[in-house]
């Protein structure tokens, strides 16, 4: 049985402190507790969290759905959002937690990734050295979330043609982004329509998709 | 912010919905509950074009009249109330369509979920009993952290019941000259306690010549004809799109998960590299059965499996022949013969009837700690229950069903009953005209006789069968009278025209 690894990577630079961050916490929460409601995720979900913001850590290691504990998220006091050493961090990651298919053995369903953040990339010369090394990596489908009015689009756009936009960053948005994304988790478990495949629902009212 | 809407339907009558601002969100329709809960009113989200609208308000009110009436406004309509979840209406709401449907019995809603200790870290108390947790073998493996309660489970026998209605309902689909299309443990609610099964989200239903479908079906249940041809566009004639044919692929997979809790399809045979064309193609053009008696290419490899899908995916130990002989032959036609040849599948007919000779080839286990407590009797002489390993012992009597093709010179029915203490005998085991479905009549489905072990004995007590006779012995047994069973003995239960004589077996332990 393959496993689906979806990896989430999230801003956690000095901007995210405070309500922004309890409302990603919250969003975890419902997250996980959504799809350890759906059949589906629990026969192929495995979730890794990477957070960045002067330092990126993989707080969560790829885990099984069922036997994830959400780690503890804190952020700086202030300071750079270093999004491009987290997508080379997320590179290593990737080859050493995804499993390859051999003529033998079956791997993994290619990954998906999520991306949050509120600011800019500060390292954006890494950023963008980093970028044609994840799309060599083959992942199924790259969500980027910009976050409040201060998230750019235009360089996640660099990244991914999926950016969803959320004009304010207040715990319900961001609540319902992390419904939708769960629901986007879930989507390959949906009928299959018979003219064209859906790759992802359509995002909650707040969200707009940037295309 | 709530508020109650109340509009009217396309046949008149009054609807209302109280709208929360936060329905309950389908695949493809928000659904609220009527005041008083007895019906929910569920709008598709997605607003059609006008042409799209015209179609679909058509197809909609096409199914809601003309074909629920073809189904239900028959003799014996009220049994398909309890197998179908059936919209019953088309309402019109702000430029929105949608349809008015019963609420699903409360028997299909969990009660206990997941086990004491992973109902502290999640709970599915009050959803749906979608048949896709019931289909899986992990949510039955104590290994699992988030595996249901037992309680939740039933046993196999209740299995079995689950399929035998599923196939009903199916047939009786198909007898109207109707596909459902994207049949699947999704659109199946299950109740193992019960043994019961309803179809719901019915509004995709696909009517040949008149409504083409459109979804090609859930994973795990799409035609491999349907998966090998989706690329190609929906005009082109080589395109093969969900039918009656491809129903009759989705039952024959439905039937084996939810008695062997794995996929028919999904082995260790790698055909391509990339995991969604892998997935394609081993789906569809190179679709191969995981137990394919010659071919052995796809057999799960034990290394690779989650050992939360064990035992179940050992084909090994749990292969598809304890289903006894019945099944066995129907999977046979659907995953080797006709898995590339639509034309060869079992018809949901075909599962209706093998599945109930196979209930009465059940036998209780006698290991009261066996989690499945009911298994197929092998044929053999010494039976053995293939999930928990146990023996039978003990005196293990067998009828085997005949049937006079002309007065007086009796075939085999290829029908046997295995007896078990406090079985009852029935109408359809007398008479081979009579078979147990929804056209029985009340008296039809009250018992005929009864099995019991009384004093070192396996006896049938007579409590309807005028005619009941030990023929070996040449005796009448009237009704309110019991006669011992023997080996070789020979009982005629009717005189009437396909009144069936029996050959009891006694297996010695």
């Amino acid at each position: 049985m393959r496993r689906l690894p979806v990896y989430l990577l999230l801003d956690t630079s000095g901007s995210m402190r405070g309500e922004r961050i309890e409302a990603v916490k919250n969003g975890l929460e419902v997250l996980v507790s959504r799809l350890r409601q759906d059949p589906y995720a629990l026969e192929s979900v495995w979730i890794s969290i990477i957070t960045f913001d002067r330092e990126v850590k993989q707080l969560l290691p790829l885990t099984a759905l069922e036997a994830l504990q959400l780690p503890e998220i804190v952020t700086p006091e202030s300071g750079p959002t270093n999004l491009g050493a987290a997508l080379n961090i997320l590179a290593q990651r990737l080859d050493m937690e995804v499993s390859k298919s051999t003529a033998e053995r079956k791997g993994d369903w290619r990954p998906l990734l999520f991306v949050m953040t509120d600011g800019k990339p500060s390292d954006l010369a890494d950023y963008r050295a980093a970028i044609p090394l994840i799309r060599r990596k083959g992942l199924a489908s790259i969500v980027a979330c910009a976050a409040g009015a201060e998230a750019k689009d235009e360089y996640l756009k660099e990244l991914t043609d999926n950016v969803v936009h959320l004009d304010t960053a207040d715990s319900t948005t961001l609540l319902s982004f992390f419904k939708w994304v769960s629901d986007t988790i879930g989507v390959g478990n949906q009928s299959v329509g018979a003219t064209d495949n859906l790759v992802l629902p359509p995002p909650p009212e707040e969200v707009h998709v940037v295309i | 912010m709530t508020r109650t809407v109340t509009l009217t339907a396309n046949d008149g009558s009054q609807v209302q919905y109280v709208d929360t601002g936060a329905p309950m969100q389908g695949g493809m329709k928000d659904v609220y509950f009527s005041p008083d809960k007895t019906y929910v009113v569920a709008f598709f989200r997605d607003k059609f074009k006008p042409a799209e609208y015209t179609a679909q308000k058509d197809r909609l009110t096409t199914i809601t009249n003309t074909y629920r009436e073809r189904i239900f406004n028959q003799a014996g309509g009220d049994y398909w109330k309890d197998l179908f979840c059936w919209p019953t209406k088309v309402v019109e709401y702000n430029g929105l369509i949608g349809v008015v449907a019963p609420v699903y019995q409360s028997k299909f809603f969990f009660k206990y979920g997941y086990n004491p200790a992973g109902a502290a870290i999640a709970s599915i108390v009050g959803k749906e009993k979608e048949g896709k947790w019931f289909a899986a073998a992990q949510f039955r493996n104590h290994n699992f952290k988030l595996h249901l309660d037992d309680r939740e489970l039933g046993d196999w026998f209740k299995f079995i019941l689950v399929c035998i209605r599923i196939a009903r309902a199916v047939r009786r689909m198909h007898a109207a000259g109707l596909a459902h299309s994207d049949l699947s443990y999704k659109n199946v609610l299950v109740d193992p306690v019960s043994g019961s099964a309803s179809i719901i989200d019915i509004d995709g239903l696909v009517v040949p010549g008149k409504f083409p479908p459109d979804v090609i079906g859930t994973p795990d249940f799409i035609a491999p004809e349907v998966m090998a041809t989706k690329h190609l566009p929906k005009e082109d004639p080589a395109r093969k799109l969900p039918s009656i044919s491809t129903d009759r692929h989705a039952l024959a997979v439905m039937v084996y998960m939810y008695l062997l809790y794995r996929h028919p399809l999904r082995g260790g045979k790698v055909n391509d590299l990339d995991a969604e064309r892998d997935e394609v193609l081993s789906m569809g053009e190179k679709a191969l059965f995981i137990e394919h008696p010659t071919d052995t290419s796809n057999r799960p490899r034990l290394d690779q499996v989650k050992p939360t899908h064990l035992p179940w995916a050992d084909v090994n130990k749990l292969p598809y022949t304890l289903c006894g002989p019945h099944l066995k032959a129907l999977f046979d036609k659907a995953f080797i013969n006709g898995l590339h040849h639509p034309a060869e599948r079992p018809t949901a007919d075909d599962w209706e009837s093998a599945l109930l000779k196979t209930v009465d080839s059940l036998q209780p286990c006698q290991n009261p700690q066996c989690a499945q407590k009911w298994f197929v009797f092998d044929n053999s002489t010494q039976p053995v229950c293939p999930f928990c390993g146990t023996r039978y012992k003990g005196q293990l009597p067998i009828l085997n069903f005949y049937w006079a093709r002309k007065p007086g010179a009796y075939v085999p029915e290829n029908h046997r009953l295995m007896v078990y203490h406090n079985q009852y005998l029935y109408q359809w085991h007398v008479n081979r005209n009579i078979t147990p479905n929804e056209r029985l009549t009340d008296a039809q489905k009250k018992p005929v006789g009864y099995f019991v072990q009384h004093q070192g004995n396996w006896v049938l007590v007579n409590q309807a069968m005028p005619d009941l006779k030990d023929v070996t012995a040449d005796a009448a047994i009237p009704i309110g009278q019991m006669v011992v069973l023997k080996d070789n003995q020979q009982l005629l239960l009717s005189k009437d025209e396909g009144g069936h004589l029996v050959i009891v077996q006694l297996v010695a332990n």
